[in-house]
C-alpha cells in the first residue's frame, strides 16, 4: 500500500534523498545572511557569547534585595544623621504657619465647684451695665 | 473621668434646671434636664465660650476668667471649661432683689 500515485515502480535517486541534510546545518548570522560553510567550533562561540551577553545583561536589570549588602552604619553615623534631621525638621517646623489651636484652654480644676457658686448678683446686673436682653459676665 | 463622675457634681448644683458636658472633638458627652439632646445649645454655648477663651488682658498669656456667665430674664447659663471639656448649667435666675430687714 502506498500513498496516492504511488507506483511499485523503483523509487527514484530523487525519492530517496532525505529531505535534511545530516551535515547541512545552516546558521544564520544576527543580519540575516547565510554563512557559507558553517563553522562548529565558531558556531560554538559565538552561542556562547551570546549567552554570556544575555546573562550580563540580566545581572545588571535584576535588583536582588537578598543579596543587597547592607552597609553597617556606626553608633556615631547614627547620632550624626538623627542630630541633622532633627534640625531640619525645626527649620521646617519654624516656617510653617502655626496649626490652629483646637483644644480650648482649661480653665478650672474644680468645674463643680466653678458652677455652683453664687450668681453674680441682681444688683452687678442691674447697676453699671447696659439692660441688654442678654448679658455676658465673665467671673 | 468617666462620664458619671463629670455629671455627679453637676446634678447637686442647687437651682439647675439641666447641664450639658461638652468635647470639642467628640460632642455632646452627657446632658440632662432642660439641655438634655440639646445640640443646638452645645454648639452656641461651645462658639461662645471658644470666642471668649482668646480673651486676654495685656501682657498675660492665660485666659482672665473661670466661669462664663450667659445671663437671661429667667434663667442663667453657667459655663467652664475643664480638662478639655466644656461644662454648661443652665441655672434659675432669681432677679427680684434682696429684703433689708
Amino acid at each position: 500500500m502506498g500513498c496516492c500515485y504511488s507506483s511499485e515502480d523503483k523509487p527514484t535517486e530523487e525519492e530517496e534523498e532525505p529531505l535534511i541534510q545530516p551535515n547541512n546545518i545552516v546558521s544564520k548570522s544576527p543580519n540575516g545572511t547565510e554563512r557559507n560553510p558553517p563553522n562548529v567550533p565558531t558556531a560554538r562561540t559565538d552561542e556562547q557569547a551570546l549567552l554570556t551577553s544575555i546573562l550580563t545583561k540580566t545581572a545588571q536589570n535584576i535588583i536582588d534585595v537578598s543579596a543587597a549588602d547592607q552597609p553597617m552604619m556606626e553608633p556615631h553615623e547614627y547620632m550624626d544623621r538623627a542630630r541633622q534631621y532633627s534640625t531640619k525638621l525645626a527649620v521646617l517646623g519654624s516656617s510653617l504657619p502655626p496649626k490652629k489651636a483646637l483644644t480650648l484652654p482649661s480653665l478650672t480644676s474644680q468645674p463643680h465647684q466653678v458652677l455652683s457658686s453664687d450668681l453674680v448678683p441682681y444688683s452687678d446686673v442691674q447697676q453699671g451695665f447696659f439692660r441688654l436682653p442678654c448679658t455676658f459676665l465673665f467671673k | 473621668m468617666t462620664t458619671a463622675a463629670l455629671t455627679a457634681g453637676l446634678e447637686r448644683i442647687p437651682d439647675q434646671l439641666g447641664y450639658l458636658v461638652i468635647s470639642s472633638e467628640d460632642g455632646v458627652l452627657a446632658s440632662a434636664g432642660e439641655l438634655e439632646n440639646d445640640e443646638h445649645t452645645a454648639g452656641v454655648m461651645m462658639q461662645m465660650v471658644r470666642t471668649a477663651s482668646r480673651f486676654r488682658l495685656s501682657g498675660s498669656p492665660d485666659v482672665p476668667f473661670k466661669r462664663l456667665s450667659v445671663i437671661l430674664d429667667d434663667f442663667v447659663y453657667t459655663v467652664t471649661v475643664s480638662g478639655h471639656k466644656v461644662f454648661v448649667v443652665k441655672r434659675q435666675h432669681n432677679q427680684q432683689e434682696p429684703v433689708n430687714v
